[in-house]
């Protein structure tokens, strides 16, 4: 079976397909809804001032980043302990993380409730240093939009010098030496600045206190999430290679897939060690073996993360496609949980109120998922993303030869225009 | 500048930390000054006294006219104000609270407990909720909030309250009458209270007065302390009463703020964002390495397949 070799379009298949119209609907719904919001306040939302922080937060924005963390994981890995393999994955990852932090961001611009004093942001002397939040506020933003925007430039650079007129092209390759020297201080920025905020998105729940079940009440949360962040953004990436190869027939490649699997085991591991260590040593192992429905949670949240390791740390298993999908899905889901519970199940307000979601929030945060799919989806169309084999890139050279006359293609794939 | 004692204790630890004793008396300095904590002699507050409290209410219409809040009508068919907790109309609340085994009732009042080291002011991004260094009182400013409601997520006492259905929501909570202490008076509770169950001054002279009640009766106050002198790093408004505090909705917490738990981490990380920036120059050094012969290696490949190389 051959390797993956580079990124190639996925471009066989309609651009409108029935489930991306179907994503583009619900899109629509949750950024119409968005809009009408900003005229009726927070009201119909199924949010109170017990659970002050509802779906949107502790969802889109909790959850959804930390599978948003694939480029940040997956590039350390990378480029800084040199596993080259995974640049092959590296779009892929980047793209995910881009569109899963492009969402989080809107809905938590939906969630504020005073979004005209943001302006703040812009001015460190208006900064309340203390706050994780702040850290939260300025450093999303600045990540997602200049350090992992500039990450994802290659691809679009690529498609843009294959469209472009010669003059434009001249311009093009002269920036082109600036834009590439700069590469390493951006990618460098874009593994800080995530450790910060994905470290202080724990921090935020420190202040909850006792409200939060002492499970998950820690002052290892911003570690744990930060590593956590790490296992959840690799399987989300295998996730959506594997997904991809199966929705668009691609060829997998069960070398690379099996380095993210164990990459994935890696991590795993290391969180798993010191989330226990860290329930071991603050002394509530008796919490974690009670008979209530936190420590069932608890370990359910456990397993989903240790059981995909176990089989991730076996060579055998990962040359598997069933296991390694698996795996990752279940690993993400553990993930997922370890981010959504402790600000929404195991929260529990002294007031005795419960907090469900509204209709009309969940069709809102459905829309911003929708968001992370339809942007995927259409920029996979658009650009050389997906991993794909020689074999694969040659195929869809003979295809644009095909059906683009305007653009001539050479037989290796060099795109000139008439 | 005075320390009191959670300074005090803030320095011992990062000096346990390793820190020299000079950083760390700098460090306490600058926390004060993220969290300006008033000294005690300047920090005004209440002293409710639950074994004297009528439950007449006074305290609660007064509060509302001074405050121009909308009476909350809702459980009384739009008739008197009856509100059943605080809320985004009610800044200040009696409740009836009853013991754990016996039929014992006990009013308790509700409002801003202005910590010592207020988590809501700790958390806030750009200071919205400051605590003022003049006298303490915790305070909330419109043109800083953006309404993020992080606030209602710290407060231990979950006394702050957001305008739901507001399209310009506020924080609405108890800032101690601030603009009739400006004036030069006192909180419109403590002013219109009959039989001073609830009673305005500076925060050592409550203190004070509240363990000379223990003290001239003994026996009548539950454990025979007052709720607030350390409770969650302490707080401006004191609490006395007959039944346990926890029978009055008043939460158990340790001697630790919220906000000192919470902060610990955070303030030696990004303290002059100084760890940030060592990791990114760090990490500059070494991917630039990478990248150069990754480079080099992707333009060989291009070479050898005359294929353009992808990064």
């Amino acid at each position: 079976m051959l390797p993956w070799q580079r990124g190639v379009h996925v471009y066989d298949v309609p651009f409108f397909s029935l489930p991306f119209l179907i994503f583009l609907a619900l899109t629509l719904i949750g950024l119409g809804l968005s809009v009408l919001r900003a005229f009726g306040g927070l009201g119909f939302t199924g949010m109170s001032d017990a659970y002050a922080w509802g779906i949107w937060k502790t969802f889109n924005v909790m959850t959804l980043t930390a599978l948003g963390s694939g480029g940040f994981a997956i590039g350390i890995a990378a480029w800084i302990f040199k596993w080259e393999r995974l640049h092959l994955v590296m779009r892929t990852a980047l793209l995910t993380s881009f569109v899963f932090y492009f969402a989080g961001l809107l809905a938590l611009t939906v969630d504020v409730g005073r979004p005209w004093n943001m302006w703040h942001l812009l001015f460190p002397s208006h900064w309340n240093p203390e706050s994780s939040l702040l850290e939260v506020a300025v450093c999303m933003p600045l990540y997602a939009m200049i350090f992992l925007a500039y990450e994802n430039l290659p691809p679009l650079w690529e498609r843009l010098y294959v469209h472009a007129s010669d003059g434009i092209r001249r311009a093009m390759r002269s920036v082109f030496p600036v834009l590439k020297w700069l590469y390493p201080f951006f990618v460098a920025g874009a593994y800080v600045l995530p450790a910060m905020h994905q470290s202080s998105l724990g921090a935020l729940l420190l202040l909850s206190g006792d409200k939060l079940h002492p499970l998950w009440q820690s002052q290892m949360l911003p570690l744990l999430y930060v590593i956590q962040a790490g296992v959840a953004g690799t399987a989300c990436v295998m996730v959506t290679l594997m997904a991809g190869c199966l929705v668009w027939r691609r060829r997998l490649d069960l070398t690379t897939l099996g380095d993210l699997g164990k990459l994935m085991g890696y991590i795993s591991l290391l969180f798993l060690a010191l989330r226990w260590g860290d329930i071991i040593a603050r002394g509530q192992l008796g919490a974690a073996f009670t008979s209530d429905g936190f420590s069932v949670l608890f370990h359910v949240e456990n397993l989903s993360v240790l059981v995909p390791t176990l089989f991730m740390l076996q060579p055998k298993q990962r040359r598997r496609p069933r296991v390694l999908f698996l795996s990752a899905v279940t690993a993400m889901l553990g993930a997922m949980m370890y981010r959504f519970i402790p600000t929404t199940i195991a929260f529990v307000p002294g007031e005795l109120k419960f907090y469900f979601p509204s209709a009309l929030e969940v069709l809102m945060s459905a829309g911003y998922v929708s968001l992370t799919i339809v942007l995927y989806t259409a920029a996979v169309k658009l650009f050389a993303i997906v991993p794909a084999s020689l074999e694969e890139w040659y195929e869809a050279v003979a295809w644009a030869r095909e059906n683009f006359r305007t653009i001539r293609v050479d037989s290796h794939g060099k795109a000139t225009r008439d | 500048m005075s320390l009191n004692r959670r300074d005090a204790l803030r320095v011992l630890s990062q000096g346990a930390a390793g820190t020299a004793t000079l950083a760390a008396c700098g460090t306490a300095q600058a926390s004060a000054k993220n969290r300006p904590i008033a000294p005690d002699r300047d920090a005004v507050g209440m002293l409710y006294d639950a074994t004297i409290c009528t439950g007449c209410k006074a305290c609660v219409s007064a509060c509302t006219s001074a405050n121009g809040l909308v009476p909350d009508t809702v459980l009384s068919n739009g008739l008197w104000q009856m509100p059943q907790d605080l809320n985004a109309q009610t800044k200040n609340i009696i409740k009836l609270a009853r013991g754990e085994d016996t039929a014992e009732t006990s009013y308790v009042k509700r409002q801003c407990m202005h910590c010592l080291e207020p988590a809501c002011v700790s958390g806030c991004p750009f200071g919205a909720l400051m605590k003022r260094g003049t006298d303490g009182v915790v305070t909330w400013d419109a043109d800083r909030c953006i309404g993020c409601r992080y606030c209602e997520v710290a407060c231990p006492f979950e006394v702050p309250k957001f305008e739901w259905a507001n399209f310009n929501p506020r924080i609405v909570k108890c800032e101690l009458c601030s603009h009739r202490l400006a004036d030069g008076g006192q909180p419109a509770c403590t002013e219109v209270c009959p039989t001073h169950a609830v009673i305005f001054g500076t925060r050592s002279d409550l203190l004070a007065e509240a363990k000379a009640r223990i003290e001239r009766s003994p026996g009548r106050y539950f454990e025979d302390r007052v709720y607030g002198e350390k409770d969650g790093g302490g707080t401006q408004v004191l609490y006395l009463s007959g039944l346990p505090f926890a029978n009055l909705g008043l939460p158990t917490l340790g001697e630790e703020s919220v906000a000192a738990y919470g902060s610990k981490v955070h303030s030696v990380v990004y303290k002059w964002l100084a760890l940030p920036l060592t990791l990114y120059v760090f990490l500059t050094a070494i991917i630039k390495r990478r990248f150069d012969s990754h480079e080099d290696h992707a333009q060989n490949k291009a070479k050898q397949t005359g294929l353009p190389s992808q990064l």
